[in-house]
This record gives structure tokens, C-alpha cells and sequence, in this order.
């Protein structure tokens, strides 16, 4: 049982990622009541965006060992920005128009996108996977009982604090206690004169800014690439629904869960490396059959 | 109503006679025709579910499940594809009433999200089993009546046939009033008395023996298959865009976008820049149809030409 706190480590650290990337999902789910297929392409998106800037400062730039800082410090407000940007305008000119329609043109509307968005990048950029060979990932901390490499503590530092901050942000401020507020009831809270579409807007804008700032991370985990959408999108719908639909504080546990599982699975299961890949649907289903409410309500 | 039938009856004739036009010397365009009734099958089947409103991102998977199933049938106990069509249908048919059951209670949002799980999962699921599937390799089969394209052609034809059978009857039969009120309002057809359940889980499953069919049709008609085509997202995805272009809750929808959407992909594959890319055009038109031609082809034909001689959309 050596390994056990290594696995419990890896696993923690792990789920930092998947709760930044399944928060954007449970608010445009929440907020707006439509899944949106195309989660995992602002993800995509976001870390394009991180693996440019990582060849822009690392290449003409030539800044040596402060890229890795640097891609997260500038790459994530810009990409988040960006990404905030391309999703309200995907939701003024796509979804807002069918916000009324029957519940399966939306869901075929935001598949739809996501397929555009896939194949449009696969064919302008490259389908090729790409990899951003920045420092941290190959630094490694001696913590003594395990070595982490720099790049997993700074994935799940950020994560944290952006999942921190945007909880701060729907529990105090205004703008957090409307969407609040449309999550729960949609019509009382068009009754109580809060601007429903103009909330539906930000909500979705901040659930694709997340979903950036989590691909920009992600550059520092793993190969980029236009594919990378669907396996994200699938290990964020399983935490969402572990969690409940729409349930935006079991986000956090379901993704620890989550985490420590693949962590465990892959550490004590033989050939578990590929059986990880499956919990996703694991989860999801043993959740359908078990409590279809989500565990926690 | 009698009316329709007569111009499916043409239109069957016109499809049986395509082998001995000068399609049937070609062995490209011969191929063409048998992966084009191919998949008018997936369409006409994915549009079944779709009529309940329920998206099904599942039914590449059935496909890719009809194909294994076919091809480790004939494995294990030489069982001859005819007869392994069968096999699947029965093997699909009994998984895809399964997770009907476990999905098809709950919202939409839950039947779409489980679809989409559950196609992604089998690809991973075949890779473990290598014995069984043949693992990254895949797996391999003689082909149907050693490779005679006609012959096969009229194979696909008939579960083409059976398929629109299927679409023609949910439209006519009283199905017809329970499919579309459980599209319109859930509650108010329970309410009404109707067991949403039942219809839902009903017509999925008999829509999923068909993706089966065609796929257990598509194992020995391409001989080889492994689990990186055979549960290729990209056949979900076709399977709901041939409709969605042709006109959905149609029989003539699926069988048009089909004609047209397939032909285009054929001409897309080759032409650069498109290339592998070429889905970039079936993710516009389904996001151009859901926004502006929520009724397809067949819808825009009924708008400007006025209402067809037949009542093809209704």
C-alpha cells in the first residue's frame, strides 16, 4: 500500500481540472436549461488559444523559463476574454432564437456546433495533435513520499482559485444572485425584474471563459488537438450528473470523485490505464439507475 | 394516404431496377448504392426516435454493435451472415431495450447525454476484449456472396425496405397521435392516458434493430472492421443530419438528405481543403436547419412550390 498516498495525491490533483471544466457546464446547464454539446470545443478553443501563446513567447520571443508563468498568467485572462466574447455572440445570433423551440432542436443546435466547430478547426489549423514542451511539465517537486511535477500542482492551484472566484461570484454579487435566481425559478425571477435574457447571456459567456481558461490549462497536461472536445465534454457530463443537473456546488465533490476514482482505477486495476476511460460512462450510468435526481437531492 | 403509397411503390421499383441501369456494371457506383440504402436505414430509423423528441446520439454505436455482433457470431460458430443478421437484430435489439428502459424515464437531457456516453464507451470497451474483437487489429469476415455487389444491394435493399415500412407505419397507424403527443407535451399525453414509456422505449428499440440491421449488413459487405470505425462518432452524426436536412418526423426527409447529403460527402472526402474536415458542412446544416428550415428540404419544397401533388411531409 505504498503507493495509497501518492494515489490519493494524484487523484486530488487530478480533479482540479475537472471541476473547472464541469462548472462552466453545470451554469449554461443551471442558468439556461440547455446542454451544450459544444462545452468541449471552448475548451478546445482555450487551449489552442494557450499552445499559440506558449509558441509566441517561447519561440520569437525566446523567454526561456518564464513562459510557463507567463502562459497562465496572460493566456488565461486573454483566452477567457476572447472565449466570453465568441459565446455571446454564438448565443445572441444561435441559441437565443431557439430558446422557445422544443427542448431537442436546442440540443441538436449546440451538437451542431459543436461539430462545426471541430471539423472548422481540424481543417484550418491541422488534425494533428500538437505539444507545447513548456518547463513545468518536466520539473519535478520531491515531495518525498511522491514527485509531482510542477505542471500538475500550477493546473490544480488555478483551477482552485478560479473555481473559488466564481463561486464568490454567484454567492455575493449581484450578477450571481440573478443567475441564482433564473437557475431556480425562471419566471419569479422575470417577475422580481431581473433582465432574464440578459442574464442567460452572461451566464453562458462566463460558462465559455471557464471552459477557456480550463483548455488553457490543459496545455500543460496534455497533447492539443481540434478532438480533444468529446472526452472532455463526456468526463464533465458524468461529474454534472453525478451532481444533479444544474446543482452547481455538488460540482466539487462529484469532480474529486471522479478524480480519485480514475486515480484508483488506474493505480490498483490491472490494465486499469484503459479502463479509466470508461468510468465516465460508469458514472453516469450507475447514477441513471441509482437516484436520477443526482446523489445529493 | 393510398395516394403515397402508389409513389413508395414507384419509388421501390425505381430502386430495385438501379442494378440494371448502368449503375450495375460499375463497381464503384454499385458500392455507392449499397452504402446509400445503407444509410437511408440509419436515417429513416434515427427519425423515428427523433419523432418522440428524443435525440439519439447512439445509433452509430447499434451500428458498430450489429457489425460485431455479425462478425463474432460467424467466429465463433460459423454462423452465415444472413442468419447473423438476424442474430444482431435480436443481440441489439435486447441492449437497446435495456438502456431504453434505464434512460427513456427520465428527462431528455439524460437520454441524450446516456446516448452519447454510451456510444463513446464501446469503442473502449471492444479494445479490452481482444479475444472477442479482435482488439486494435479488428476483425474480419469472407464477404457476402463473395463480394457480388448486386446480390447484396438487394439485401440492404429488403432491411431498407422493412425500415421505410417501419416509418411509413408509425405515420399512418394510430402510433402516429401518440408519437406526436409525446413530442409536443409529455405531461399532458400521461395525463391523456398514454404511456410515454412504452412509446418511447418501444420505437427505440425497434429503431436500434435497424441501425443493427445496417450494420450487421456493412461487416460482411466491407469485410473488415475494428473498433475505431465501427463506433465512429461520425455515423451518429450522419444518421441525424440526413433527416435533419431532408425533413425531420418524414419518411421522405431522411431518404432525400440521404440522396443528397451522402452524394455531397462523396465529393467533399476527396476535394481538398475539405478532406477529413468535410463534417464542418453537416454541422452547418444542421445548425442552418435548426434555425431557418426546421422542416428540411421537404419543408422548403411545400413552401414555395405549394402543396406537393402528394402528401409527402404530413
Amino acid at each position: 500500500m505504498e503507493a495509497l498516498p501518492q494515489t490519493l495525491l494524484f487523484g486530488v490533483l487530478r480533479s482540479g481540472l475537472y471541476a473547472l471544466t464541469a462548472l462552466g457546464l453545470a451554469i449554461s446547464l443551471g442558468v439556461i436549461g440547455v446542454v451544450n454539446f459544444a462545452h468541449g470545443e471552448f475548451v478546445m478553443l482555450g487551449a489552442y488559444s494557450g499552445f499559440w501563446l506558449y509558441m509566441l513567447l517561447s519561440g520569437p520571443l525566446g523567454l526561456g523559463p518564464a513562459v510557463s508563468p507567463l502562459v497562465i498568467l496572460i493566456g488565461i485572462p486573454l483566452s477567457g476574454i476572447a472565449l466570453y466574447i465568441v459565446a455571446t455572440g454564438i448565443y445572441r445570433f444561435t441559441l437565443r432564437p431557439v430558446l422557445r423551440q422544443p427542448e431537442l432542436n436546442q440540443m441538436l443546435l449546440t451538437f451542431g456546433l459543436s461539430i462545426l466547430i471541430v471539423n472548422a478547426t481540424s481543417i484550418t489549423l491541422s488534425p494533428q495533435a500538437k505539444d507545447a514542451n513548456l518547463d513545468w511539465r518536466f520539473d519535478v517537486l520531491d515531495l518525498g513520499f511522491a514527485g509531482v511535477t510542477y505542471a500538475r500542482l500550477a493546473v490544480f492551484a488555478v483551477c482552485v482559485a478560479l473555481v473559488l472566484a466564481s463561486y464568490l461570484l454567484l454567492q455575493r454579487s449581484r450578477l450571481g444572485k440573478q443567475m441564482r435566481a433564473v437557475a431556480q425559478n425562471r419566471l419569479g425571477a422575470q417577475l422580481v425584474g431581473i433582465h432574464v435574457d440578459r442574464v442567460y447571456e452572461i451566464a453562458f459567456g462566463m460558462s465559455a471563459a471557464l471552459a477557456a481558461a480550463a483548455g488553457v490549462m490543459l496545455v500543460f497536461q496534455t497533447q492539443v488537438s481540434p478532438f480533444l472536445g468529446l472526452g472532455t465534454l463526456l468526463k464533465a457530463f458524468s461529474i454534472v450528473v453525478l451532481a444533479g443537473l444544474g446543482n452547481l456546488t455538488g460540482v466539487l465533490w462529484a469532480s474529486l470523485l471522479l478524480g480519485l476514482a480514475e486515480q484508483f482505477v488506474s493505480q490498483y486495476v490491472p490494465g486499469g490505464s484503459a479502463l479509466r476511460d470508461g468510468l465516465f460512462f460508469v458514472i453516469i450510468f450507475v447514477v441513471l439507475l441509482a437516484r436520477p435526481g443526482g446523489l445529493r437531492r | 394516404m393510398r395516394r403515397d403509397l402508389g409513389l413508395w411503390a414507384i419509388f421501390l421499383v425505381v430502386v430495385a431496377a438501379v442494378p440494371w441501369t448502368f449503375v450495375g456494371g460499375d463497381r464503384y457506383l454499385m458500392f455507392l448504392a449499397n452504402v446509400m440504402l445503407m444509410f437511408m436505414t440509419m436515417a429513416l430509423s434515427w427519425d423515428v426516435v427523433a419523432r418522440t423528441g428524443q435525440l439519439s446520439l447512439a445509433h452509430g454505436a447499434f451500428f458498430g454493435l450489429g457489425a460485431y455482433s455479425v462478425a463474432i457470431a460467424f467466429k465463433l460458430w460459423a454462423l452465415p451472415p444472413l442468419v447473423g443478421l438476424v442474430f444482431a437484430a435480436i443481440v441489439v435489439a435486447g441492449i437497446a431495450f435495456a438502456l431504453g428502459l434505464v434512460t427513456l424515464r427520465l428527462r431528455g437531457i439524460y437520454f441524450a447525454i446516456a446516448t452519447l456516453a454510451f456510444a463513446e464507451v464501446w469503442r473502449t470497451v471492444a479494445l479490452q476484449i481482444p479475444d472477442l474483437s479482435g482488439g486494435t487489429v479488428g476483425i474480419a469476415m469472407p464477404p457476402l456472396f463473395g463480394g457480388d455487389r448486386v446480390a447484396s444491394y438487394y439485401v440492404i435493399g429488403a432491411i431498407f425496405t422493412l425500415s421505410l415500412a417501419l416509418s411509413l407505419a408509425v405515420r399512418w397507424s394510430r402510433w402516429q397521435y401518440a408519437v406526436t403527443a409525446v413530442r409536443a407535451n409529455e405531461n399532458v399525453a400521461r395525463v391523456m392516458g398514454l404511456d410515454v414509456v412504452r412509446v418511447k422505449v418501444g420505437l427505440f428499440t425497434a429503431s436500434a434493430t435497424f441501425a443493427a440491421l445496417a450494420g450487421a449488413f456493412y461487416m460482411p459487405f466491407i469485410t473488415h472492421t475494428d473498433p475505431f470505425d465501427a463506433f465512429d462518432i461520425g455515423r451518429s452524426v450522419s444518421a441525424l443530419v440526413f433527416p435533419i436536412f431532408g425533413g425531420l418526423y418524414t419518411s421522405a426527409g431522411p431518404v432525400i438528405g440521404t440522396i443528397v447529403m451522402r452524394s455531397l460527402e462523396e465529393y467533399l472526402r476527396v476535394t481538398p481543403p475539405w478532406k477529413d474536415g468535410y463534417q464542418v458542412v453537416y454541422g452547418l446544416v444542421i445548425v442552418i436547419a435548426v434555425l431557418f428550415l426546421p422542416r428540411g428540404v421537404v419543408g422548403l419544397a411545400e413552401r414555395y412550390v405549394g402543396r406537393l401533388p402528394w402528401h409527402f411531409s404530413r
